[in-house]
């Protein structure tokens, strides 16, 4: 009964559900997912009669409250140059602007670029770039004090019940405990600089790093553990021949999702205490209204977060090379990819001493479908 | 067992006079593992089940037993007693004379899921036990070559399991557990996993590896042509509560091939595994409701 139809062509559904994109498809969504807020933001900047609530006034005219630079709402420059003309004076003119809080694409991307080579206002300030390492120091120290305890702690009770029981439910009560409430007793502590910053980064991640990575260790495959076992692993050598080693990868990825978390915490330790990195240059922008300035430094922690977390990602699958399949390029990671390929290579030469460790990637050898041994 | 010559009828218990003598030799080999009133208890206290109870044999030496039983039976819990994996509730596994307790390297396991390290590589996985033993690197090494050359795998020394075919990576384990040069060789289900042609690629291949190789393999399976096909003897075990049914001396001639599959002998044998897995109960084929969606006329039975 069923008449020949042409075979649905597969290239052209978009929607398929748990279907993996072809490359460049995938490609285009993601470079997408920035322009669609990117597009929405310059309809409302550049589109005249879209919102701009505001009337910057280019010309005051004779207008008694108008003053050349000023803005002011649509409805108060209205009533005054309608009762300038019914007065006989000449009417202000003016364009139709969006307040300064939302200042539109290009000035941010400008102020990307100034925001670095403006001096600051006041000679001892720190620039920008001196902002922002600084917010890198704290989060770095922060996260890497947080992980030096953390991981080896959630190892620990990810494998042996007696540190899960023994560590974790004082954890789990603590995790709920908001790190931010803890900011005054850092200052009392640890004085007003970076110690409570970077105290604040270490309460915000340690706790949940220590759950999130005994239960990554937990999901190890008993049958692994089993094997070892079998083959007269210590329980020592189960832990550090197995365990950790099988867990790694999961627990890389694990560090990568805290980071961000950590990124979060920046904002709140940076104005405990003594206000400083990049919130201090936020704060004292938002002083100056030099809102361009602000949502420059606010996409910068974007960018820098995003980037780091892809450069990890890239870097995982150059240290696990097990776990290289052939899984779709994730969003921005071929572009990466291009840019690490002649690293890899430098790497990969440079450890050809020890086959084992880094194995040629070039020519793996791909066993056929057809499952011939070369001799028996 | 007697030593009569093959009647034309076949019975799975006459034996040809040359596999007679086998089983003669056989037990004349030392014993290398003896199950003794082995019992397995599930659940605490309160209420508990006995998978299986009295469970006593010996191994001799280089035997292939195979173990078949309906699901139920316990023969993954026996196994895993046997390799150290699970305590038992009563009685004892000797091995060589001594109690097992624990897992250890005299035991190699195989396991139905392959259970390869995925951070090594191939050869590395057939080191491992080797430098768990406390072997050097190259003395591992060496030895994980010469291994991996008896599985025919020398050239995917370098690759991980994750490029591998499933054949070849049963392949693979077979070599990390031989490779530690255990008394016994548990096999749980080897092949289950594999598809039928490349299952009976790798029996053969473990019996030429068994032919080789001073071990006495313990064998799970559910596929009776392959109980069949490897054994010196069959342990049947039955349930409720699990127990050794038959232990049945395979009469079909080594070396065996596949061509014996049509053999009096292996369809006698067959035949007696299926009477003792499978009791001829009739299984009431219950009536579904009649509702019918075809045309009259459109019957397929």
């Amino acid at each position: 009964m069923v008449s020949p139809s042409p075979l649905p062509k597969r290239d052209s559904d978009f929607l398929g559900l748990k279907k993996e994109l072809p490359p460049r498809r995938n490609w285009l969504l993601g470079a997408a997912s920035f322009l669609l807020p990117l597009v929405l933001w310059s309809i409302v900047s550049y589109v005249p009669w879209l919102w701009h609530p505001l009337v910057h006034i280019t010309d005051a005219g004779e207008v008694e409250m108008f003053s050349e630079g000023m803005d002011l709402p649509r409805a108060d420059f209205d009533r005054a140059n309608a009762q300038a003309v019914k007065e006989g004076l000449a009417p202000g003119n003016g364009v139709r602007v969006n307040p300064v809080y939302l200042p539109a694409p290009h000035e941010v991307a400008r102020a990307f670029y100034t925001a670095f080579t403006t001096p600051p206002r006041l000679p001892g300030e720190p620039w920008l770039h001196q902002s922002l390492w600084h917010s890198v120091k704290v989060i770095a120290s922060g996260f890497l004090l947080s992980s030096l305890i953390g991981v080896p702690l959630g190892i620990l009770c990810g494998s042996f019940r007696f540190f899960s029981r023994l560590h974790e439910p004082f954890i789990e009560f603590f995790r709920y405990l908001p790190a931010p409430a803890f900011g005054a007793l850092c200052v009392a502590m640890l004085g007003i600089h970076d110690a409570p910053k970077v105290a604040i980064i270490f309460i915000g991640t340690f706790f949940q790093q220590v759950l999130v990575i005994a239960n990554t260790v937990r999901k190890v495959d008993p049958g692994l553990i089993e094997a070892a076992q079998t083959l007269g692993a210590s329980r020592r050598r189960l832990v550090t021949r197995v365990i950790i080693p099988s867990s790694i990868p999961e627990i890389f990825t694990d560090m990568r999702i805290l980071l961000g978390w950590a990124w979060t915490y920046l904002i709140v330790a940076e104005i405990i205490g003594a206000t400083s990195g990049l919130t201090w240059f936020i704060n004292q922008q938002a002083r100056y209204r030099n809102f361009d300035n602000v949502y420059a430094a606010i996409c910068l922690i974007g960018f820098i977060g995003l980037g780091t977390d892809i450069l990890l990602a890239k870097l995982g699958t150059l240290i696990f090379p097990w776990r290289r399949r052939n899984r779709g390029p994730s969003f921005l990671g071929s572009m990466i990819t291009r840019l690490i390929k002649p690293l890899k290579k430098s790497i990969s030469n440079a450890g050809s001493s020890a086959p084992s460790a880094t194995p040629d990637t070039t020519s793996p050898p791909t066993p056929t479908a057809a499952d011939t041994p070369p001799s028996a | 067992m007697s030593a009569s010559p093959l009647p034309t009828s076949t019975d799975y218990r006459t034996q040809e006079p040359a596999v007679a003598d086998r089983f003669k030799r056989l037990y004349q080999r030392p014993v290398i593992l003896s199950v003794d009133n082995l019992r397995k208890d599930f659940g605490s206290n309160g209420s508990t089940r006995t998978v299986f109870d009295n469970l006593s044999f010996n191994i001799h030496r280089r035997e292939f037993i195979t173990v078949i039983g309906p699901s139920g039976c316990g023969k993954s819990t026996f196994i895993r007693i046997a390799a150290g994996l699970d305590d038992a509730s009563g009685g004892q596994i000797l091995l060589d004379g001594q109690p097992v307790s624990g897992p250890g390297p005299d035991r190699g396991m195989v396991f139905q899921g392959y259970t390869l390290f995925p951070w090594l590589t191939v050869k590395r996985n057939v080191m491992f036990g080797l430098e768990m033993r406390g072997k050097d690197k190259s003395t591992a090494e060496n030895e994980a070559g010469l291994w991996l050359d008896m599985v025919g795998l020398s050239k995917f020394e370098n690759s991980y399991p994750h490029e591998l075919s499933g054949g070849m990576k049963q392949r693979v384990a077979i070599a990390r557990a031989l490779a530690n040069e255990p008394r016994v060789l548990i096999m749980d289900e080897p092949f289950g996993a594999l598809d039928a042609q490349t299952r009976a690629q790798m029996q053969s291949y473990l019996l030429q590896i068994w032919r080789k190789v001073d071990v006495t393999i313990l064998f799970i399976t559910h596929d009776l042509d392959e109980a069949c096909y490897l054994s010196d003897r069959i342990l049947v075990l039955g349930t409720n509560p699990g127990r050794v049914v038959e232990f049945i001396e395979n009469p079909v001639p080594r070396p065996r091939s596949p061509a014996q599959f049509a053999s009096p002998e292996f369809q006698a044998l067959k035949q007696r595994l299926e009477e003792l897995i499978h009791p001829p109960v009739e299984i009431e084929e219950q009536q579904l409701p009649m509702v019918r969606l075809t045309e009259a006329g459109d019957d397929v039975e």
